[in-house]
């Protein structure tokens, strides 16, 4: 087996920036998720829809920087 | 760290086990030396040598440790097991090539030598290399090893697995790693 | 998980459970973010699952049912029955010699039973002194966050009918 090099810290910055980001979008999507049931149990059903497809954007942005993040954890490692 | 290297010489050794002592004072494990000594063939000569751990590069200990209990820190020493980890399965002890971690049955935990991180984190010398009266353990600047007879390499061969560590062995000049096969010290008696 | 993990690279537990003290950081931030991500992902399907709730809803059918007849209470006065159902209580007015209103009698903020206050010619909460308008059920004032549920009244030969309800 090669010997395994241990990780730098360069990374852990932007690691942490991501990391922000995506608590941000969170709160964001957690108030977005009381106020769509809300609208919905008091009868606005109209707004269901457009709720839904928001919070799939959100979803869709804390993915990619899900993926970002395990990037520069393998960048960092060296895995590649 | 702080540039400096730890060495072993064992033709230096000259079997004061001053080293045994003066690791034994360390508080964390007062009355245990974490010193691996040998005599060598007790019978046909009174040679001796003094081993610390060798900090590999990729620690075998570490990797079969089923408790995650054996780190690597970044400076490249390989601790001691963590007390709140290690279960005394003796994994590591069977694994080390080297044969360097003891069970320590009352505890309940792995020891072995950290090179004294508390000391050498700070920049002074471990307590074996202090007190080595020949420098057979001697923890010094490359320069100054340079100017032995003997040259320091850090890589074994056990069979076909090689080791690299961080701590290097003086071996004859032009001589580059060190072969070890196990069965060449089994004793045919 | 193994998918998304190249071929070559180290089994997930070696990332996970690693040697190295300085990855320790790295494994923390990426387990949490790992988190993070599958509760965005809970909270997307909570709100799929209000679209696809709002998309199968049927408008509730509700029946034809006589209250009163047109004389049978004074202006000003009121009467209390039960619509759709006897878990309902709503409140009949008679706001003028031709004009009636009537609303759901549950007050929208904690349910009280509303009154009709003829002095103030409102429809009034005892509990926290909620106004509703009795022209419309909107809120005049207090607490209730919505207006009252409106009982669509039909006369139908002499008499009062409810046909439905429409909520605030």
């Amino acid at each position: 087996m090669q010997p395994r090099k241990p990780p730098q810290n360069q990374s852990l910055t932007a690691i942490d920036g991501a990391l922000a980001l995506i608590i941000l979008l969170l709160i964001i999507q957690m108030w977005l998720l009381s106020a769509a049931m809300e609208a919905f149990l008091a009868g606005h059903r109209e707004t269901a829809l457009p709720a839904g497809i928001v919070s799939g954007v959100i979803f869709l942005f804390c993915l990619g920087l899900y993926g970002f993040v395990r990037r520069l954890d393998a960048e960092a490692r060296r895995r590649r | 760290m702080f540039g400096l290297e730890f060495y072993v010489d064992p033709s230096r050794c000259i079997g004061c086990q001053a080293c045994l002592k003066a690791c034994e004072e360390c508080e964390t494990h007062r009355g245990y030396s974490m010193i691996n000594f040998d005599f060598i063939d007790r019978r046909e000569t009174t040679a001796t040598a003094a081993y610390v751990c060798w900090h590999c590069d990729d620690p075998t200990c570490a990797e079969v440790c089923p408790a995650d209990a054996i780190k690597k820190g970044e400076d490249g020493v390989v601790h001691s097991s963590l007390k709140p980890r290690c279960i005394a399965c003796s994994n590591c002890v069977m694994a080390c090539p080297f044969g360097i971690p003891k069970m320590m049955i009352p505890e309940q935990q792995m020891m072995k030598c950290d090179m004294c991180y508390d000391r050498t984190s700070a920049g002074k010398r471990p307590m074996c290399a202090t007190v080595c009266p020949s420098q057979a353990l001697a923890y010094v600047m490359p320069e100054e090893i340079a100017r032995r007879r003997e040259k320091p390499a850090n890589t074994f061969y056990f069979g076909k697995q090689q080791v690299t560590t961080k701590v290097y062995l003086m071996m004859p000049a032009g001589q580059e790693s060190l072969s070890i096969d196990v069965l060449d010290y089994i004793w045919e008696g | 998980m193994k998918l998304f993990r190249p071929a070559d690279a180290d089994p997930l537990w070696r990332d996970e459970f690693s040697i190295f003290k300085g990855e320790e950081r790295y494994v923390n931030r990426r387990q949490l973010t790992k988190f993070l991500t599958l509760t965005s992902l809970a909270m997307f399907t909570g709100n799929v699952w209000i679209a696809i709730r709002a998309w199968f809803h049927k408008d509730p059918v509700y029946p034809i049912r006589a209250v009163a007849g047109l004389d049978e209470i004074p202006v000003g006065g009121v009467k209390i029955f039960d619509y759709p159902a006897a878990n309902h209580p709503c409140i009949l007015v008679r706001t003028g010699p031709d004009s009636y209103a009537a609303y759901s009698q549950i007050c929208t903020h904690l349910s009280c039973a509303v009154f009709y206050s003829r002095d103030q010619n409102h429809l009034e909460c005892p509990c926290h002194k909620g106004y509703f308008s009795v022209h419309d059920g909107s809120v005049i004032q207090g607490p209730p966050p919505r207006p009252l549920a409106r009982v669509v009244l039909e006369r139908r030969g002499g008499e009062l009918v409810a046909t439905g309800i429409l909520q605030g």
